[in-house]
């Protein structure tokens, strides 16, 4: 869908939706409302719905941020050490690779 | 507005290939009401395009000119997707084997093996397999066609949101899981699970609700490569090729008779005014011109018929239900606002990505891939063409299809042990 062709209203009433749905572990929807609506938020002249964009836009980027930390933690901490967990390394693991590291 | 919303796998039957009208805009009248310095243009064009016959150049009148214009705009649109839904088929095929790799399981849409000793009892086999998996593609198409007709919108909807739920998250968990196998990676299963879950949800969300246009169109192109894949690796050979042909006569005559269940779709969904589901239908991009109105306060609806694909999703193992593909064009409305745009169903790009894909699988080189490659890109040139003249739903499989079988068989029997004697001997043309 276009946002050009979209009232405020409804501008604002997706970014929120948006947001929302994020906190179902779904980082990625953050990441697609900051991109969509940056321009919205921030480059655009000023309009009555623009604050709220604006901080929904800004709390979507916080938790992406938060999200991609725990992420790249996560799997640079299976990464290391995976081999030496030993079973509970593999229990974890979807694919396991092969040969000799 | 026709934003795609709907589902997503509307492959085989029918292809129709709709064009965006150039419609009469009020922004154009300044160039029409050109009097005199085109009053005797329009007499020459005219007359040298009578002789020319229709053409991209031709120059005919002015709203045909716009419309034409358009064309070249809207095959370069169609273009990139197709290109790239038929690249990451290839790339996946090429790199990873599990898509080559022989398998004795068949889709129960064609339970004639072709293990078998003769020739003749192969081609057999192959033909009743296209016989079986054609009749069920008619029978999915009308039944939906009967669904859309009798306004049974929950239970199509229900359908393709299955469908698309399917692809969405299982297909491409295999696929995931074939990639790190590929490459020997170690992956766990919460970062899976929440990488295919975002995946997944946030495709749903863009298909079947609203989302930017341009990651609609990308997870569009997704799944048509994944389903793809899917037919690469369970279609037997010489069956695949068989069914491709069968599946271009089809889309023919199911798009161009009059009784033919696609076309009753498109003039069902026209008489209603109502959008195809646009999950089935990839659209490529639009251009808003407005009119006089202010677009916030007057947005109307899009009057635009546009052409329901009928679909269903296939599914591998169980019960695959064939959606068929229809592209349609969306004409362009009369009010204010106006979307110009082709759309191409998804049916279209799923079965030139098969043609392209078993090519690069099972013919020789990358000659064959190639070629078939630039076959279906010209056919699909031709017709958008076609599409600008006759200013309807078309039909997009057959052309390219059928370029696309010539180019691959001639390619890879002809061309490729020529070349290879060429460069053996050292003999340069």
């Amino acid at each position: 869908m276009n946002l050009e062709r979209v009232s405020n209203e409804e501008k604002l009433g997706l970014c929120r939706k948006y947001y929302l749905g994020g906190y179902a572990f779904l980082p990625f929807l953050w990441l697609v409302n900051v991109v969509w609506f940056f321009q919205e938020a921030f480059i655009k002249p000023a309009y009555t719905e623009q604050l709220q964009i604006k901080a929904y836009v800004k709390w979507s980027g916080l938790g992406l941020a938060i999200w991609v930390a725990v992420l790249t933690t996560w799997i640079t901490i299976y990464q290391h050490y995976r081999a030496q967990w030993g079973e509970v390394g593999d229990y974890l693991s979807f694919t396991i690779p092969l040969g000799i590291p | 507005m026709t934003t795609s919303d709907s589902e997503e796998d509307s492959y085989d039957e029918r292809s129709a290939l709709m064009s965006a009208e150039t419609p009469p805009v009020p922004s154009y009248q300044p160039e029409q009401s050109d009097p005199d310095p085109s009053a005797q243009g329009p007499v020459l064009r005219r007359a040298k395009s009578s002789e020319r016959g229709p053409g991209p150049e031709a120059e005919l009148d002015e709203e045909e000119e716009l419309t034409l214009k358009y064309g070249a705009k809207h095959v370069i649109m169609l273009f990139i997707p197709v290109t790239l839904c038929m690249v990451v088929v290839v790339a996946t095929i090429k790199s990873i084997g599990f898509y080559t790799e022989k398998t004795n399981q068949r889709l129960i849409y064609t339970p004639f093996s072709e293990d078998e000793v003769s020739v003749g009892r192969r081609l057999l086999n192959s033909f009743l397999n296209s016989i079986v998996m054609i009749s069920v593609i008619v029978v999915m198409t009308i039944f939906l066609v009967m669904l859309y007709k009798y306004r049974c919108y929950k239970f199509i909807h229900g359908w393709l949101i299955l469908s698309s739920l399917m692809l969405l998250f299982w297909f491409s968990y295999l696929y995931l899981g074939e990639l790190f196998k590929n490459y020997n990676l170690a992956m766990d299963f919460p970062t899976v699970g929440v990488l295919i879950w975002n995946f997944g949800a946030v495709g749903m969300i863009c298909i079947h609700w609203k989302g930017p246009l341009q990651l609609q169109q990308a997870y569009l192109i997704i799944i048509s490569a994944l389903m793809a894949l899917v037919f690469i690796k369970y279609l037997p050979e010489w069956s695949t090729w068989v069914i491709l042909g069968a599946i271009s006569i089809y889309d023919l005559v199911a798009v161009l008779s009059p009784k033919g269940p696609l076309r009753m779709l498109v003039e069902t969904a026209q008489e209603r005014n109502e959008p195809i589901f646009p999950a089935l239908i990839y659209s490529s991009g639009m251009a808003w011109m407005v009119g006089m109105a202010n677009p916030a306060e007057e947005r109307r609806q899009q009057s635009d018929a546009e052409a329901q694909e009928a679909g269903g999703s296939l599914e591998a193992e169980d019960s695959p239900d064939p959606s068929a593909g229809a592209q349609r064009g969306c004409p362009s409305g009369e009010d204010q606002e106006e979307e110009s745009g082709v759309k191409l169903g998804l049916g279209d790009f799923i079965f030139y990505s098969v043609l392209v894909g078993k090519a690069a699988a099972t013919g020789g080189d990358w000659n064959t891939t190639l070629a078939c490659f630039v076959a279906i890109l010209i056919g699909l040139c031709l017709t958008l063409l076609l599409l600008a003249i006759f200013k309807k739903a078309l039909p997009a499989l057959p052309i390219s299809i059928a370029f696309g079988l010539v180019f691959y068989f001639s390619t890879d029997y002809l061309v490729q042990p020529f070349m290879d004697n060429l460069a053996t001997n050292q003999y340069y043309i």
